[in-house]
């Protein structure tokens, strides 16, 4: 009886397991147009007639709170829970040794751009498909812009603030040709600890907490001041003057009081609950923020983030979907992988909401249902960039130590050139 | 002048109740809100409340069922109580009366609560993958439990120094062995520990999230967990109404079982009346 | 006699000793052999043994004991606040809550809600834009100070951790109390003995062990504090709010550095364990 009984057991957990790879599994991003986009072409290639009963796709959603810390265990401990698993730019390095690299479709690389494709390489090798692509923005108030440059007095107050912190008489401008000098003394301007009569608290929010995503925000700031990670010999080059400049302007912005005091707690929700309260003038936040800001603050307008000397640029990331080296249907699971680098499955992904960052040529077919993509895409080709080092193996690590450096500067906890000092120690270690 | 007292009794209970309680008022507040409402009007003013933040929290969709999530906790939390308790009174007694295990076992297991316990996830997700315990309630139910033994471990040892030993004495006189005594003299002595103990124990292992973060994908994912699913469910930052509205979902089961235990406070004071 | 106790002593220990053995037992071991070897997330099957490099990295980095410093500090004030207020409450309103049980469950709410949670509930709570206490000290006073930053972000998780858990000081205290023989405050009260010193004479040292326990309890939980530190402020600026806890998690699972985390562990476990046999050692000279 009893023996029968363990047979059965075993016979049935065989058929549970059987069951189980005979689909391909899929660990997306979860919650959020990520989740919609990825149900949506999820049906459509399971209707295909060419896709096999044992090579549908089966959609698996985890929580976001703490997604890569379990990816990490999963992966490393060869979980064959999934097949096709989430990567971003910033962690293909870490999670590579887990991953197989794969073969796109033909003509991916005309429906992405290479670019995009570059944001899911490491090693020279291909691991995933670009899905969505993440930069940033400066969302600014046009009604209090324009009404500050239909106002003389205040245009001569604007350029006092200006002269007083920033040592130049600026006018304002419009915030497509902002430097980082005229965000800065925009944000000045705006904030009522500088000006007693500025119709907004705070002129900006600089998210400032101790995570690694706001050093992503920030990233764009020295960027256009010249700052790379290192340089093509492999030196570390981060304790520069665009590096040093862009944190000391930070800091002067926070001491003076034109970002929230409690700004160094403060990340993507803190700063759009800011922002939405209309008691903020203009700030660099992610693009996904873009209907939330606008639907608070209809005069909310957008722009690619202010440039400086070495020109204008945002910092891109990419998600996307790549091979669990323990996968147990990798057949199905490459035939899938394949089939979403076309430009029907980047399409109908953009079509439900997805914002995959696509060539020119594949985004004119929806110019006129998301005009959104047509900007990302712009942006991304002319202004997008990414860290020397930061797609390599440690890449997380390093926006995780600039993190605890930069806004330990921030908060006064620790002077300018210890700062450099530390981050270009542990950078150096990092990216050996 | 007793009615003096009384009163002040009342406000400093008033006082303590509202300024301990107020996050969790002002976020009973904001589930009543409206999305909009939210980050327009902060105050503890509900504008036009609303039940649409609930109402999407107990809807079951494609991919979230907050009952699933619920009935996982419930199960896992509820052998991540009991179980500490079942293996800890022996030796508590033991260690309480005769100082068994005082030197080595009682510091080992006390000092598993300084350590997070999370360092082991790798090994226990390898451990777990190779025993089929990966994503059940049961096997998440075993961690649970190892997390609760420490406290259960000295609550009990503390109990059982507390019951007059001359009670047991007593019974052994009468030539009672040890089971007899421990089941009948020191085990009932111990039940208003052990309802602490459970209710610690189940508010504890019921708001763990790394292991069932770590040791779950779909069938077994506890309600901390699967909160946190609804947090970002229109993208990018927190919803507030709608976290709002799941965390008091999620904390109406160990309420309920708080609300519960009161009455067995007021019952075991009955019993340290009889003890003395 | 002797033989026969020792029989009974082992079979009353084995449940506990077989589960922990069955549970623990693979990855303890494997995790000290982690925390003495060259480990990260791609060597986990061919950990380099290192001797004792991991250990002499924790001891020499700034950030361990940073994070040592805080969650004892952490651990000691909030432990402390926890059961004076704890004590108080219990002690102060027991005459009102034997008429009115229903009080308990009020007081006990906040130990209820997940730690991680209340972190969020205060993320919101104390949030400049969209938390009532900024918008009610605006409309008051027309200012709030900044809850969060460096200077004052200390003492702001040290107040929200205490309000979460006197609940837990309060109940022990208050189950305690209610144990309390009343004929022994009846003796009392014939004798003519005042409240105050029959607290201080014949109640308080009764409570004894269980004030020894609830400080014990709560000194272990605050300097293990995680949940709630981190989804309020996460490390904190320049790393001023990184527990032992937060620091282990994030040379674990953040930076990859496994030996330095286990290594951490081990130092943490290895004092905690001494400090609390010898404690029993004495305790057991003592009786």
């Amino acid at each position: 009886m009893t023996t029968r009984h363990l047979l059965g057991s075993a016979a049935l957990i065989a058929f549970l397991a059987g069951t189980a790879s005979a689909e391909v599994t899929v660990l997306g991003w979860p919650g959020g147009p990520e989740e919609t986009a990825l149900r949506a072409v999820a049906d459509l290639y399971n209707a295909r007639p060419d896709v096999a009963e044992e090579n549908k796709v089966d959609l698996l959603f985890t929580s976001r709170d703490g997604f890569f810390d379990k990816l990490q265990v999963d992966l490393a401990a060869g979980s064959t829970a999934f097949d096709v698993n989430l990567i971003a730019t910033y962690s293909i390095g870490r999670y590579a040794p887990f991953m197989e690299p794969i073969t796109l479709s033909d003509e991916a690389g005309a429906v992405f751009g290479d670019t995009v494709l570059s944001t899911m390489q490491f090693g020279g090798q291909q691991y995933g498909v670009p899905t969505d692509l993440s930069l940033h923005f400066l969302y600014y108030r046009k009604d209090l812009i324009d009404a500050l440059m239909a106002d003389d007095a205040a245009k001569a107050k604007y350029a006092d603030i200006a002269e007083q912190y920033l040592g130049e008489r600026l006018e304002p401008k419009d915030p497509a040709e902002w430097t980082w000098q005229d965000f800065a003394a925009n944000a000045l301007y705006f904030s009522q600890s500088v000006n007693p009569d500025s119709p907004t608290r705070y002129g900006t929010v600089i998210q400032m907490k101790n995570l690694l995503f706001n050093m992503m925000v920030f990233h764009s700031w020295p960027r256009s001041y010249g700052a790379n990670w290192m340089d093509d010999a492999g030196n570390i080059t981060v304790d520069s003057p665009a590096y040093r400049t862009a944190l000391e302007m930070a800091k002067m912005l926070y001491d003076a009081g034109a970002t929230p005091p409690d700004s160094t707690s403060y990340e993507y929700a803190e700063a759009n609950a800011a922002f939405t309260s209309g008691q903020v003038a203009a700030m660099i936040q992610w693009n996904a923020a873009a209907a939330e800001l606008t639907a608070a603050q209809p005069a909310t307008s957008t722009f690619a983030p202010p440039s400086g000397p070495d020109g204008r640029f945002t910092h891109i990331h990419g998600l996307g979907l790549g091979l669990n080296a323990a996968a147990e249907n990798k057949d199905g699971a490459i035939a899938f992988l394949q089939w979403l680098s076309t430009s029907e499955a980047a399409l109908a992904y953009a079509r439900a909401g997805g914002a995959p960052g696509l060539a020119s040529e594949t985004v004119a077919a929806l110019a006129a249902e998301r005009p959104d993509l047509v900007q990302v895409g712009e942006y991304a080709s002319t202004y997008g960039f990414v860290m020397n080092g930061g797609t390599s193996e440690n890449a997380l690590s390093v926006y995780e130590a600039q993190a605890k450096e930069f806004t330990g500067y921030w908060a006064g906890t620790q002077d300018l050139d210890t700062t450099m000092a530390n981050i270009t120690a542990t950078m150096t270690d990092l990216l050996k | 002048m007793k009615r003096l007292g009384t009163t002040t009794r009342w406000i400093v209970f008033a006082i303590a109740a509202f300024v301990m309680n107020f996050p969790v008022l002002a976020t009973l507040i904001t589930a009543f809100k409206a999305p909009g409402e939210v980050t327009r009007n902060p105050s503890l003013w509900i504008e036009q409340p609303t039940l649409e933040n609930f109402a999407a929290v107990l809807t079951v969709s494609d991919r979230l069922n907050i009952y699933h999530y619920l009935w996982n906790s419930l199960a896992a939390a509820t052998i991540g109580a009991v179980l500490p308790i079942a293996l800890c009174f022996p030796i508590a007694w033991a260690m309480a009366r005769r100082g068994t295990g005082r030197g080595v076992l009682f510091p080992l297991v006390v000092n598993l609560r300084a350590v997070p316990l999370i360092i082991f996830a790798i090994p226990l997700y390898m451990m777990y993958s190779a025993l089929g315990l990966l994503d059940t309630r049961f096997g998440l139910g075993l961690i649970l439990a190892v997390v609760n033994l420490p406290l259960a471990l000295m609550l009990l040892v503390n109990a059982v120094s507390e019951i007059p030993l001359e009670l047991e004495e007593a019974a052994r006189m009468d030539g009672a062995r040890l089971p007899r005594i421990l089941t009948r003299i020191v085990l009932p002595l111990c039940r208003p520990a052990f309802v602490t103990t459970f209710v610690f124990g189940f508010i504890t292992a019921w708001n763990e999230f790394l292991f069932g973060l770590m040791l779950t994908t779909q069938n077994a994912v506890p309600v901390t967990v699967g909160a946190s699913f609804f947090f970002a469910t229109s993208g990018g930052g927190v919803q507030w109404g709608m976290a709002a509205a799941v965390m008091i979902v999620a904390a109406l089961p160990p309420l309920a079982l708080g609300l519960i235990m009161y009455r067995r406070i007021s019952w075991s004071m009955v019993t340290g009346a009889v003890k003395g | 006699m002797q033989n026969r106790e020792r029989r009974e002593n082992a079979v009353l220990a084995s449940p506990l000793v077989l589960f922990l053995v069955a549970i623990l037992g693979f990855p303890v071991i494997l995790s000290v052999i982690y925390g003495f070897s060259e480990t990260s997330f791609t060597t986990l099957t061919s950990p380099k043994f290192n001797g004792l490099d991991n250990f002499r990295r924790v001891l020499a980095d700034q950030d361990f004991w940073q994070a040592v410093s805080f969650s004892l500090r952490f651990g000691v004030i909030c432990a402390v606040a926890q059961c004076v207020l704890g004590l108080f409450l219990a002690v102060y309103l027991a005459p009102l809550i034997r008429r009115h049980g229903w009080m308990v469950a009020i007081l006990i709410i906040p130990m209820i809600v997940a730690p991680a949670m209340m972190g969020l509930m205060y993320r919101l709570v104390l949030h400049e834009f969209a938390g009532p206490i900024p918008y009610y000290m605006y409309a008051l006073f027309g200012w709030s100070p900044s809850f969060l930053n460096a200077q004052n972000v200390f003492t702001t998780v040290v107040v929200a951790e205490t309000l979460q858990w006197t609940p837990f000081a309060f109940l022990l205290f208050l189950t305690a109390y209610q144990s309390i023989p009343q004929d022994l405050r009846e003796a009392a009260a014939v004798d003519g003995t005042r409240p105050w010193r029959m607290f201080r004479k014949i109640e308080l040292p009764l409570m004894a062990p269980t004030l020894f326990v609830a400080l014990f309890i709560r000194f272990i939980d605050g300097f293990r504090v995680f949940d709630n530190i981190y989804t309020l402020v996460g490390a904190g600026p320049g790393g001023a709010t990184t527990s032992m806890s937060i620091y282990i998690y994030e040379a674990f699972l953040r930076q990859g550095d496994i030996g330095r985390a286990l290594a951490a562990a081990i130092l943490l476990f290895g004092s905690a364990f001494l400090l609390l046999a010898l404690a029993q050692l004495f305790m057991r000279r003592a009786t």
